[in-house]
């Protein structure tokens, strides 16, 4: 049964329609890459994935269990929105981390606030906290605050602190566009990792050729609708679609 | 003489710093909820207008759109801001009397009340300016990634937010009560023997100038002090960005 699944999504801000009949469906372990130009509704969609955005039609479910259906008021309680968030991670373009915890607090900080609920001792999160910094290439910059830190290595610690708290999916909104060229390897490199140890994953990026090689599925959005889905050699080397191949030339010619 | 003059010098420093005091008690946490006031997105109105069955006219769109806590917020910060706190100090003591024939200030310290009252409206809405930048500040992306997260809004308010603001906030805040120490010097407009008008009594009884100078000396020694405070402050929170 596929982890998650989400079902004919739609979100208007106004009057402009910013996601039309989304649907997909992502399977356990899997990667999935959104492509498409700024503007079309990629970073919304995850922002709705996310509880950030409420959308106007449509269902998410995950693991077969309804998280959101935007028929049915029963599912959207402000209460139970802060839970179910649980179940996502997202990591943002513009990292976000927290400017007053050194690196090892911004990774311990929420976990340890659920503490309770999650029947976790202080010290407990704290060993996991640092296990996540090892992972991330980190051990070194535990005691380290964002300042002090360059784009990637912020970006990697907050990628930590998404993973802190094992959600079921986590999501990546243009992970790399922040950084300069020459840091971006080191947080791809780390999704790699991730991905080769079967993290359930949505990345949207423009890292055309990353997308190809980590990804088990490719969604090329344009204005708000999925123009091509599947295979990322086939989306990606032989698209279908005239649209997916006029947006795939700009990148190629780019490079 | 000169201990004379220290003395009466130091009686006025001392009304100065209970209004000073008394400003800030009050006017502080005023700010707060007059920022508050001025960010409130509530429009009474929007919701009873756009789910009308007739599609409403221009009008009653700028109706739908008002948001008149914060409307008439703005309104009297802009008034208070507008005009002189001399000309506040002037209307608070006197207005009731002239205009209701009922002077409420009629009792002992009334005087030092109805300054007090002048300078914490005055100030509540200047702080208030300057709170509404510390909480603006805050990237929204901040908050998102305590919701993200799995984190209350007390959470995201207490553990991200609060401090972030409170560092954003500490250097215009410290410009303004500076400034403040040396407004306390108008409250002799209503007859409150304060430093200035302590030390010009000796100028018009006794013909020296010295002791209008001396007041100066207060004023530096006091300011200075509070410096030394709001740079230890922020020295403390410079830990981060």
């Amino acid at each position: 049964m596929a982890i998650l699944e989400v079902q004919n999504i739609e979100k208007h801000f106004g009057s402009t329609k910013v996601l039309t009949d989304i649907s997909f469906s992502l399977e356990e372990g899997q990667a999935l890459s959104i492509i498409g130009s700024s503007g079309s509704g990629k970073t919304t969609l995850l922002r709705c994935l996310n509880f950030l955005e409420k959308p106007d039609k449509g269902r998410i479910c995950v693991r077969g269990k309804v998280l959101f259906d935007a028929g049915d008021p029963s599912t959207q309680l402000e209460g139970e929105i802060r839970k179910k968030r649980l179940h996502f991670g997202l990591v943002f373009q513009s990292f976000n981390l927290f400017p007053q915890y050194t690196a090892l607090q911004n990774i311990t900080l929420a976990r340890e606030l659920q503490a309770r609920e999650r029947g976790e001792t202080k010290a407990q999160i704290e060993a996991a906290g640092r296990e996540l910094l090892s992972q991330m290439g980190l051990s070194d910059r535990a005691d380290h605050y964002p300042h002090q830190l360059s784009g990637g290595q912020q970006q990697r610690v907050a990628i930590a602190r998404a993973l802190a708290l094992q959600p079921d999916i986590l999501c990546f909104d243009e992970p790399t566009s922040a950084l300069d060229p020459e840091l971006t390897g080191e947080v791809l490199r780390v999704i790699r990792n991730l991905a080769e140890k079967k993290t359930t994953m949505i990345i949207v990026t423009h890292e055309m050729a990353f997308a190809r090689d980590v990804a088990d599925q490719v969604i090329f959005m344009d204005e708000g609708i999925i123009v091509e889905q599947g295979d990322p050699h086939k989306v990606i080397d032989h698209p279908k679609e005239d649209r997916t191949r006029q947006f795939l030339s700009r990148y190629t010619e780019r490079n | 003489m000169f201990w004379t003059v220290t003395l009466s010098l130091l009686k006025g420093f001392g009304a100065a710093t209970e209004l000073f005091f008394l400003t800030l008690l009050l006017g502080l946490p005023l700010g707060l909820v007059v920022a508050f006031g001025s960010m409130s997105k509530f429009q009474p109105f929007r919701r009873w207008i756009l789910y009308r069955k007739k599609a409403p006219g221009k009008f009653l769109q700028a109706l739908a759109q008002l948001r008149p806590i914060s409307a008439l917020t703005n309104i009297i910060v802009w008034i208070i801001r507008g005009t002189p706190l001399m000309l506040q100090i002037i209307i608070i003591f006197y207005g009731p009397g002239l205009w209701f024939d009922n002077n409420i200030w009629a009792f002992g310290n009334g005087r030092m009340a109805a300054c007090t009252l002048a300078f914490v409206i005055n100030y509540a809405c200047y702080f208030s300016v300057i709170y509404r930048g510390g909480i603006e500040g805050v990237p929204v992306g901040q908050r998102e990634a305590g919701e993200v997260l799995g984190m209350t809004k007390r959470q995201i308010f207490f553990k991200v937010t609060l401090l972030q603001m409170v560092k954003r906030v500490v250097p215009p805040l410290s410009n303004e009560i500076i400034t403040l120490v040396k407004d306390t010097s108008l409250a002799r407009i209503i007859a409150i023997t304060e430093l200035i008008k302590a030390g010009e009594a000796y100028m018009k009884s006794n013909g020296i100038t010295w002791p209008l100078f001396y007041t100066a000396v207060f004023y530096l020694i006091f300011v200075g002090i509070l410096t030394l405070l709001f740079n230890f402050v922020e020295r403390k929170l410079s830990y981060f960005r």
